[in-house]
């Protein structure tokens, strides 16, 4: 690698890190006056209030309970719902309706939502941020499983059909155990897809449901820059750690495979 | 009747909700549901169509869509001609991940605290003599060109079209194909230029497409990045839905009507372009 590329590579290193530094700089600050560059005094007070401000914590694990439960449902449902899709005479036209969501944003699907959400009892509601999440996460699962459910599988579950087994059996005992790994993947997706929205939440929720991501907007919105960056780098937790395990996972199975190729 | 099940649940939660939200604004934009309506008019439609910032919300929107777009595929086409051997393995293969963990709002947060008059780069300027007060830094934030929103997207999208357009150079066997291009008597220049460019750029046409979308209808950064005028489509409607004045909700449905028919027409333009070109 010549000079010119390792320094291109260097900074560019460095402006993907940067932003990332920049957050958690901020968040062990306690005051940046201008024009100094970095924070004048250094402390540690806003990462403890995790443990003593409610709002952080309840926002913590209100967001937690949110995804994980949102995720979990959404992956295993477009896994069953993705199959019938894909199985079906008219594919391509039933997954527009899949991809008709990703066209029109979050928000202003909550804002075509609202006028249901209030009928139903469900605006300013944890239930009602739940399934307005879910109804945008699914239809990501089910275009994530759509090129899972090929002819390959087909023809395992129809082989187990000549074999005796029923459709169900077909399903859980042949095709389920293949799609465990894709479902894990799905499933980190659809936590994150909830993990980061803002607008929808904000309009269903009606602000009431405080969840991370609100939060930040929150302690925007009061100059709070400390917490905001604090509430920053909790939402960047997850994804992080998602890469991390990705990564080591990948690193770990190309090693494994060239152990075997030795 | 498994597949049939299935099928039922998928209208009931995908297709029904969608049909209903997509129904409820149509209807009260022409005045057939809604608080202050008594029956059908076009009179909303035709506010909303010779009002200017709907227009300009619009352009806006697409301007930039299109610039963020454009920077993007113009850097992730860079690195990849530089760094293809560095973003395969080593730091810069781990590090190329990091902006795709970053939420649009946290992306904004830190684009403010960055580009803000008061902001690092201001203080960094400051200290190194290049500025003599705050008010001499350029508006990068809340400015009528949106650079911070632009900038915002393609900093967060280039890591991923890099990503994808690495995938498409080992998919596609372009190394290959830019040797015997070589061997024809193409310069080194010439065969990204003429071979691999666009190849990666005509595969990813579909990605680059629901990027461009994803991008026109963003919320977040418009929201703590921009400025009401020229405002982004999406904080527009919301803004006009969260007035006081109940005569703005049919504009404001009028407007999102308006908005999905246009990106729906452009959508199955696109499709039915990739269809020709599979065909």
């Amino acid at each position: 690698m010549t000079k010119k590329y390792r320094l291109l590579a260097l900074l560019t290193a460095f402006l993907l890190v940067f932003p990332i530094l920049f957050v958690v700089m901020l968040s062990l600050g306690k005051t940046w006056s201008y024009p100094a560059l970095l924070p004048e005094h250094w402390s540690v007070a806003t990462w403890s209030s995790l443990f003593q401000d409610q709002r952080i914590s309840q926002g913590i694990v209100l967001s937690l309970i949110i995804s994980i439960s949102v995720g979990a449902t959404a992956s295993f449902l477009s896994l069953l719902l993705a199959r019938s899709i894909a199985y079906s005479a008219h594919q391509r036209q039933w997954l527009v309706g899949s991809y008709l969501p990703y066209l029109v944003s979050p928000v202003v699907l909550a804002a075509a939502w609202q006028y249901y959400f209030l009928r139903l009892g469900l605006s300013g509601q944890v239930q009602g941020v739940w399934l307005a999440q879910f109804l945008i996460t699914l239809p990501f699962g089910v275009i994530f499983f759509n090129s899972f459910w090929n002819s390959h599988i087909r023809s395992l579950e129809q082989l187990a059909a000549t074999l005796g087994g029923s459709p169900w059996q077909g399903f859980w005992l042949v095709s389920f155990p293949l799609a465990k790994g894709p479902l894990l993947i799905c499933f980190f997706q659809s936590f994150l897809i909830s993990w980061f929205e803002y607008g929808l939440t904000a309009l269903i929720g009606v602000g009431k449901v405080q969840t991370l991501p609100l939060l930040v907007f929150q302690y925007v919105g009061e100059a709070n820059i400390f917490y905001a960056a604090l509430a920053s780098c909790l939402l960047m937790a997850p994804p992080l750690l998602l890469l991390w395990i990705n990564k080591r996972l990948v690193f770990i199975r190309s090693e494994g495979m060239e152990d075997q190729k030795e | 009747m498994l597949a049939r099940l299935g099928l039922l649940l998928y209208v009931l939660l995908c297709v029904v909700p969608l049909a209903l939200g997509l129904g409820y604004v149509a209807a009260y934009s022409f005045g057939l549901i809604g608080l202050l309506n008594h029956g059908f008019t076009t009179v909303h439609w035709q506010a909303v169509l010779q009002d200017k910032a709907f227009w300009q919300s619009l352009g806006f929107s697409l301007y930039c869509a299109f610039s963020s777009m454009s920077i993007v595929l113009i850097s992730a086409s860079a690195l990849l001609m530089a760094l293809r051997k560095q973003l395969s393995r080593g730091y810069l293969s781990y590090f190329i991940y990091f902006p795709l963990v970053l939420p649009t709002l946290v992306a904004a947060f830190i684009c403010f605290q960055l580009w803000s008059k008061s902001g690092f780069i201001s203080r960094l300027l400051f200290q190194i003599g290049f500025l003599s007060n705050l008010e001499a830094f350029p508006e990068f934030v809340n400015d009528a060109c949106g650079i911070g929103i632009i900038f915002t997207h393609a900093f967060m999208a280039t890591p991923f079209f890099t990503l994808l357009f690495l995938q498409l150079y080992k998919s596609e066997k372009i190394q290959a194909l830019q040797d015997l291009a070589l061997t024809l008597g193409a310069t080194p220049g010439q065969t990204w230029q003429k071979v691999a460019l666009p190849i990666l750029w005509q595969k990813s046409i579909f990605s680059i497409f629901l990027y461009f979308v994803f991008i026109m209808g963003a919320y977040e950064t418009p929201l703590l990045l921009g400025r009401q005028s020229p405002q982004m489509i999406a904080p527009l409607i919301i803004r006009k839905l969260q007035k006081f004045n109940l005569q703005d909700i049919p504009q404001a449905y009028a407007i999102t009507t308006a908005y999905l028919l246009l990106l729906m027409g452009v959508a199955m333009a696109v499709l039915r372009n990739l269809k020709m070109r599979a065909v």
